[in-house]
């Protein structure tokens, strides 16, 4: 897979996460989506919720606790 | 009726003693006949200068002699700063515990731990949340004191540290003249474990990693503590605002607790975080502003109080470079408005002595003045809902 597009994401918390999640959705243009990379806490806690939230939320595997994420509107 | 207690030991600012004496003033006002010793204020450190300046004396005075108000000032450190002989002078009614002769300078520590005990009947623990490194700041020392007595009243040591007190976790500290805090916490932990009761000292793991103590495998893709001493913990912040959901008191450099005297009301204390500082040169505002998400994420009632140089948050649109790495601390606060829990204040007169106004996104915040802070401070508030309110300054 390829992770060179990807912010790199796993240094920040929970919290920290989700303020950026919700800045960069507000700013994401109508049909593109957000791809970054997360530790699998970060998806459980933060990521996973934004889709009960009309988010669509995809997420895979990199390696180890690396996780690619991409979420769209 | 609740009593509401506060340490300082940072500097206070002029504008601080102005509206913090007219809030506690106003909170007298307010509150019923027999109030005696309601409000106990804890002076040590930076914090004592302001007894003697002239620029804020007459106000620390003019609370002291309140039958509700009991100022203490730490009597050793007003030795070591040369003030105790005209802070004594100029203030007959206030307790100067500490008098240099006592080899284990915990006199003025032992009253703030058996005040707090007393106000928090049913805690089994108090902690101290640090945001300050050691060496270059004072209030690490302030802590070990604090916890020592903490652990000498029976009471469970913790340790949370935050922002640059996660500096604390470094091991190997050597320091040539001064005492060591990494030691010092080590020996706690040790006490505690003796006697039975395992301390509870974490780190912060956002700012350990920052700070690179907290560093990547890369064979387990997991993160692991890198030259740290043992008895601190890295973990995060959710597992440290966890501690929070309980009923002890949470002391820092500056802070403060409210405690309904008879039956609090039921369920987690709340939280006040003043935002002191300006948004940007200092991680205090982004580390007060996070800490408040977290923990009402956490089902934490928070109110923000933006205070002092802290309004400049609110004022004017501030725009990140592109080339900048930096939070944008007006989207942070934008995105999070609608956080349930969570409520974001600005202090009127602030504002008004800076002559700044909140941009237009911002200007919908509620402005509170003194006598809500009043409420605030005593207990009493809207923000308080008659439950234990724990309050610290960033």
């Amino acid at each position: 897979m390829d992770m060179t597009e990807a912010r790199d994401f796993t240094d920040l918390t929970c919290t920290n996460l989700m303020i950026k999640l919700k800045i960069l959705l507000k700013r994401l243009p109508p049909g593109e989506s957000l791809t970054f990379v997360a530790t699998r806490e970060q998806v459980d806690n933060t990521c996973s919720p934004f889709a009960g939230q009309g988010y669509a939320v995809d997420c895979e595997q990199d390696a180890g606790n690396r996780y690619r994420v991409r979420m769209g509107k | 009726m609740s009593t509401a207690s506060f340490l300082f030991c940072d500097p206070v600012s002029p504008e601080r003693v102005r509206w913090f004496s007219e809030s506690i003033a106003a909170a007298v006002r307010q509150q019923e006949p027999g109030g005696e010793g309601a409000f106990t204020i804890f002076l040590t450190g930076d914090a004592l200068y302001s007894l003697a300046d002239a620029r804020t004396r007459d106000a620390w005075a003019a609370l002291a002699v309140l039958p509700a108000v009991r100022i203490t000032a730490d009597g050793d450190e007003l030795r070591l700063q040369g003030l105790r002989g005209p802070v004594l002078s100029g203030n007959p009614g206030m307790i100067i515990p500490g008098d240099g002769t006592d080899r284990t300078t915990g006199a003025f520590w032992d009253l703030v731990v058996s005040t707090l005990k007393a106000e928090w009947r049913d805690a089994r623990q108090a902690a101290f949340l640090l945001c300050s490194s050691p060496y270059m700041n004072r209030t690490p020392v302030y802590m070990l004191r604090f916890l020592a007595g903490v652990h000498a009243a029976g009471l469970r040591p913790e340790l949370y540290t935050y922002l640059d007190g996660v500096h604390t976790v470094h091991n190997g500290q050597r320091p040539s003249e001064f005492e060591n805090i990494g030691r010092g916490v080590a020996a706690l932990a040790g006490s505690a474990a003796q006697s039975g009761m395992d301390a509870w000292f974490a780190a912060c793991s956002r700012c350990a990693t920052a700070r690179g103590y907290y560093q990547m495998n890369p064979g387990t893709g997991f993160c692991e503590p890198s030259s740290c001493i043992e008895s601190i913990a890295i973990r995060p912040l959710r597992d440290i605002l966890a501690r929070f959901r309980e009923r002890h008191p949470v002391l820092s450099h500056a802070s403060g607790y409210a405690v309904p005297r008879d039956d609090p009301a039921p369920g987690i204390p709340h939280l006040v975080i003043f935002i002191t500082n300006p948004p940007y040169c200092t991680e205090w505002t982004f580390g007060g502003i996070s800490l408040a998400v977290a923990a009402a994420m956490d089902e934490i009632p928070v109110a923000v109080i933006f205070i002092e140089d802290g309004v400049h948050a609110l004022c004017g649109t501030h725009e990140v470079p592109a080339a900048d790495k930096i939070f944008n601390i007006q989207e942070m606060l934008a995105a999070t408005l609608d956080v349930e829990g969570l409520q974001y204040l600005v202090h009127g007169p602030s504002l008004e002595v800076r002559g700044v106004r909140p941009s237009p996104e911002f200007q919908g915040l509620r402005q509170v003045h003194n006598p809500d802070l009043a409420g605030i401070l005593r207990g009493t508030g809207q923000e308080n809902a008659g439950r234990a309110t724990r309050m610290i300054f960033f």
